[in-house]
């Protein structure tokens, strides 16, 4: 006896909408039976990773500080993912950015201004575009898949930032560690609620999800990528170019993996160090999937996942949760989406194999 | 905040104890102490998280329980992600929060000034704030030692070692090292691996194995765990150096000594001048002569005149008649560096950013 999956005509609204729920609720109660079993306080551990952060109003400005690059860069994915356009090496794109945001603030170290930042912001875009276009050329003149190159591309960025940080980039005044020295007030973010950390990443983080929300509902453009997505033959026979589609989404994507970059190095780094990857790129693919590619559900996604960060470390700290823990919520909860997913649009039928 | 080197650290912490009183609380006693550590890795990598949570744990002990109360985080990544853990440690109340890795710094500095009543100390650190001290080792005059041991016992004249990051501290581990060898051997060669990270034993094997290939037959690492030692067991070459904790259970036969980094006197110092009311700005840079670096039991198979060698030199920083840089020393591109009669003192420590000659990095 084999099982088959059968694709359902028409998969229920509620339930796409529910899944996404369904898969956060279920990572709670396998969460904590599984580490109840393990001999830690299961239910507690569900607890503070899940509910602290929500309840506790000191822990709210962390999550805006977490969330913002997540929202930012999975916003970007989002629109790729809806055109089948695989752009995996955010982090790349992400570092990049941070370097080029970097670059123009070491240059004009000197000077004062308000437009440092947005001068800053704009290298960083520049940057994660320049990093996506060689991947973006070589996908639509060679057909080499964009999975391959944008990953790839994030390693060569990580030794990129070593060289910069280890070589030319370094500072005198730090005793040979690898460092830049601190941006000026002018380079630095501003904190925009006084008393918190919170800078200018969460209102951008909104906003771009709110901009992004218009443009895939509203626009043409936003028509073209889930046609060119969803019925690659369907956008060829009404005249979408699936090229250009492939460039913009990318340089999109790009773009705003730079722009994340820029807004982490400008706000809670202050400077550039080799510990500025963090992982951002990479679960933002997380946060987008969980946001069902989704402006406004990447923008709850990335809220979702940096309550488990967050939440991570407070287990941690309280209750003695292995740090490994955080990740095993997060990847449980991508798991379970992407099941529910399955059930909710393909039936399971038993097949008799022939004799 | 200022900039200050480590010299004058102490000078700082001399002077800021003689200033008056600055709040009512800053020299009263307290019964029980809520200590924090905060780790780069953790505990089990038999390395540097492990040599941090020893201390820990001797410290409780010299203590008593009922004196100290500890709270240990893993696996906290450098930067942003660190001040979330920093801040969370001090809403909770501990009042003294321990961060064991330099790239803490700039997140602890900021805590700091928000929980001026919370003391802060930063392991590897450069910067003390009024609630914030630093403390070192200086692992490098271990290094002597191990290089005296290898310079003298390699047949192939090829030593290797196998760094993080290029950082001052690696960098002048590799010329103590190196210095030491050459004084036995004249013509020792010492080959420098980067791997780019603190801990990662498939990229510490790898290398390794590359390194034994062109001839090396000492290794030694300057990262948390033991790969490189069990690939100098497992290809039966002279041997190599436990680092940061005795590895010998990794590699019995390879292993000929180790630097064993000892920070329990640190830490009980630490938490009892917070119980007696007297803690205060500083740092503290302790090494081979303050206990803080110790080196091992050598293996069976360590000759009894290079015993006596390493010893010698051992005792010979102890009592301040060797120095791990004196000159002449000449950098590998040919530029004398140190003049012969001066050495590399504390202050211009943190600066070289070269290799002494016969170092191929």
């Amino acid at each position: 006896m084999q099982l088959k999956l059968e694709k359902k005509l028409q998969p229920s609204k509620i339930m796409l909408f529910a899944t996404p729920i369904l898969a956060v609720l279920l990572t709670m109660v396998l969460g904590a039976i599984i580490f109840s079993l393990l001999g830690y306080d299961g239910l507690g551990a569900v607890r503070e990773i899940f509910l602290t952060p929500i309840l506790n109003s000191l822990k709210w400005q962390d999550l805006a500080v977490k969330a913002a690059p997540l929202i930012i860069i999975g916003i970007g994915l989002s629109i790729g993912f809806r055109a089948n356009v695989w752009n995996i090496g955010a982090e790349g794109q992400y570092i990049v950015g941070g370097l080029a945001a970097t670059g123009v603030a070491l240059l004009t170290h000197e000077m004062s201004g308000w437009w440092l930042l947005p001068l800053m912001a704009i290298a960083g875009m520049a940057g994660g575009m320049a990093w996506v276009f060689i991947p973006a050329l070589l996908r639509t003149k060679l057909k080499v898949s964009e999975i391959l190159t944008t990953l790839m591309l994030t390693y060569v960025a990580v030794q990129l930032l070593n060289f910069l940080i280890f070589g030319p980039w370094k500072s005198p005044t730090s005793y040979g560690q690898p460092q830049t020295v601190l941006f000026n007030d002018f380079q630095i973010l501003p904190y925009i609620i006084k008393g918190t950390i919170v800078q200018a990443g969460a209102p951008i983080a909104v906003l771009i999800a709110l901009i992004a929300w218009v443009l895939m509902s509203k626009s043409v453009f936003g028509f073209q990528v889930k046609t060119v997505g969803s019925a690659p033959n369907a956008a060829r026979y009404g005249g979408f170019s699936e090229n250009k589609t492939i460039w913009i989404t990318l340089l999109i994507g790009g773009s705003l993996a730079g722009l994340a970059g820029m807004l982490e190095v400008a706000g809670p780094f202050n400077r550039m160090v080799p510990q500025f990857p963090t992982g951002y790129g990479f679960t933002a693919i997380i946060v987008a999937f969980l946001g069902r590619l989704h402006p406004i559900g990447v923008l709850v996604a990335g809220i979702v996942l940096a309550i488990t960060f967050v939440g991570g470390e407070v287990a941690q700290t309280t209750i003695g949760l292995p740090n490994a823990a955080v990740g095993l919520f997060q990847a449980m909860m991508l798991f379970l989406l992407l099941a529910g997913d399955v059930l909710v649009r393909y039936n399971i039928k038993r097949v008799r194999r022939a004799s | 905040m200022k900039l200050i080197n480590r010299r004058n650290a102490l000078k700082i912490g001399g002077a800021a104890a003689m200033l008056p009183l600055i709040g009512s609380n800053a020299f009263a006693k307290k019964d029980k102490v809520k200590a924090a550590f905060v780790l780069i890795g953790t505990p089990d990598d038999n390395g540097w998280n492990y040599g941090h949570d020893l201390g820990r744990q001797e410290m409780i002990t010299a203590l008593g329980a009922d004196r100290v109360e500890t709270t240990v985080v893993t696996n906290v990544a450098e930067g942003p992600d660190s001040e979330r853990v920093f801040r969370e440690l001090a809403q909770q109340g501990h009042d003294i929060i321990f961060g064991t890795s330099f790239g803490y710094g700039d997140a602890m500095l900021k805590v700091a000034k928000q929980f001026p009543d919370v003391k802060f100390e930063w392991a590897t650190g450069y910067k003390t704030a009024p609630n914030l001290s630093i403390y070192n080792a200086r692992f490098h005059e271990g290094r002597s030692v191990l290089g005296t041991i290898a310079g003298m016992m390699s047949k192939t004249g090829i030593g290797a070692y196998i760094g993080s990051f290029p950082i001052p501290e690696v960098v002048m581990g590799i010329n103590a090292f190196h210095l030491a060898a050459r004084k036995a051997n004249p013509d020792f060669i010492t080959k420098v691996v980067y791997i780019d990270s603190w801990n990662d034993p498939a990229k510490e094997s790898d290398a390794a194995r590359a390194l034994v290939d062109q001839g090396v037959d000492v290794i030694t690492q300057h990262t948390d765990g033991p790969a490189a030692l069990q690939v100098a067991e497992e290809r039966g070459i002279i041997g190599g150096f436990g680092q940061g904790a005795d590895m010998s259970a990794f590699a019995p036969n390879a292993h000929l000594t180790s630097i064993i980094d000892i920070w329990s006197p640190y830490y009980i110092k630490a938490v009892k001048s917070l119980l007696d009311g007297n803690w205060k700005e500083g740092g503290s840079w302790e090494g081979l002569a303050g206990g803080e670096v110790v080196i091992g039991d050598y293996n069976s198979k360590v000759p009894a005149n290079v015993i006596a060698a390493a010893e010698a030199v051992k005792a010979g920083i102890i009592d301040g008649s060797v120095h791990p840089f004196a000159g002449p020393i000449t950098d590998n591109k040919g530029t004398l560096r140190v003049e012969a009669g001066d050495v590399i003192d504390d202050g211009e420590f943190w600066a070289v950013d070269w290799y002494a000659e016969g170092v191929e990095a």
